[in-house]
């Protein structure tokens, strides 16, 4: 019942270079989920965000419910980039 | 001939430890003092963490992704105790085997950056788990738990402050190694662009201890390490 109420996205785009962006959305894909529109109808709960840089602090992870804890600088590697998915509603 | 009667009369000398009443004999040959071994890896005993862990204790699950560096914790870390977590956490310091290394790392890593407020009570029991792991002499483990009190230092206020006491419990080996650098002529130590040279790491982390250590740190570091230089005062 609760995907139901997900938004469902349009298209995606594959990001080319680093961005706050998408490094949220590495974030949110680490923790199974599509972005923060999805956690936050899945979970109900808001999203912990780090006071300096603004990036997501924690996330429950989707399958069983695991806490994933992330750090305040950049985590998403260069070579990590092309593997994000930015959804557009 | 000569040279074949002296190879003989070298072979008739008697061996022996140097102060010994052996060694005033005319056919003594007094044997160079034994290696004391103090760059000798000194292997540590199974650890409490590694118990810990393989009875299941710790509230951690390893993810198999293709990242390999992130572990899932079961339960919230702000609610976890830190004075029984973080001491076990810093006791599998010296462990060199997977997946405890990666395990005992990681966990301290994301205890320390999201502990805040609750590591400076716990300080006091960190240091022998500290101590241990530089004991053990092995150029890895020394390398990470060097990384690890630089994290430490700056995870909250007060913690290098609250360091400047135990200095002669962790500065001797710092001391030990602090010139551990190898001579390679023009040669390229790769270790320093890895950032895993223990000189240069210890120098930093020496500055990291005075710049947040008060007013008390400097002279604490050199008493126990007199080429220690300020990287304040000059």
């Amino acid at each position: 019942m609760a995907d139901l109420q997900v938004q469902q996205p349009k298209s995606l785009i594959r990001p080319k270079s680093w961005s706050a962006e998408v490094e949220d959305a590495y974030r949110f894909q680490l923790a199974g989920y599509r972005d923060e529109l999805e956690y936050i109808a899945l979970t109900k709960a808001d999203v912990p965000r780090w006071p300096e840089t603004g990036f997501v602090k924690k996330l429950q992870r989707k399958k069983d419910g695991y806490f994933y804890y992330y750090n305040r600088a950049r985590e998403c590697s260069d070579k990590d980039i092309h593997k994000c998915k930015i959804y557009v509603y | 001939m000569a040279l074949i009667q002296r190879k003989d009369s070298d072979k008739e000398k008697l061996a022996c430890q140097g102060f010994t009443v052996k060694s005033l004999l005319k056919n003594a040959k007094v044997l160079p003092p034994p290696n004391v071994g103090a760059f000798s890896e000194r292997p540590s005993k199974p650890t409490a963490f590694r118990k810990f862990y393989l009875r299941g204790d710790f509230p951690i699950a390893l993810e198999h992704d293709t990242k390999g560096n992130k572990i899932a914790w079961k339960v919230e870390i702000e609610k976890l105790d830190y004075h029984h977590y973080l001491p076990l956490f810093f006791d599998g310091l010296c462990e060199t085997e997977h997946p405890f290394e990666f395990f005992a790392r990681q966990g301290i890593h994301d205890m320390l950056e999201h502990g805040g407020n609750k590591i400076l009570p716990v300080i006091p029991q960190l240091i022998i788990p500290i101590k241990n792991a530089l004991n053990t002499r092995n150029p890895r483990v020394i390398c990470v738990t060097l990384k690890i009190l630089q994290q430490l230092v700056l995870s909250a206020d007060m913690i290098g402050e609250a360091l400047v006491p135990y200095y002669r419990q962790i500065l001797p080996i710092f001391n030990l190694f602090k010139n551990f650098n190898s001579n390679l002529g023009d040669g390229i130590d790769y270790s320093q662009q890895k950032r895993e040279n223990i000189g240069d790491l210890i120098n930093e982390t020496l500055e990291v201890f005075e710049r947040h250590g008060g007013e008390d740190a400097f002279i604490n570091i050199k008493y126990m390490i007199p080429t220690y230089e300020s990287c304040m005062l000059n």
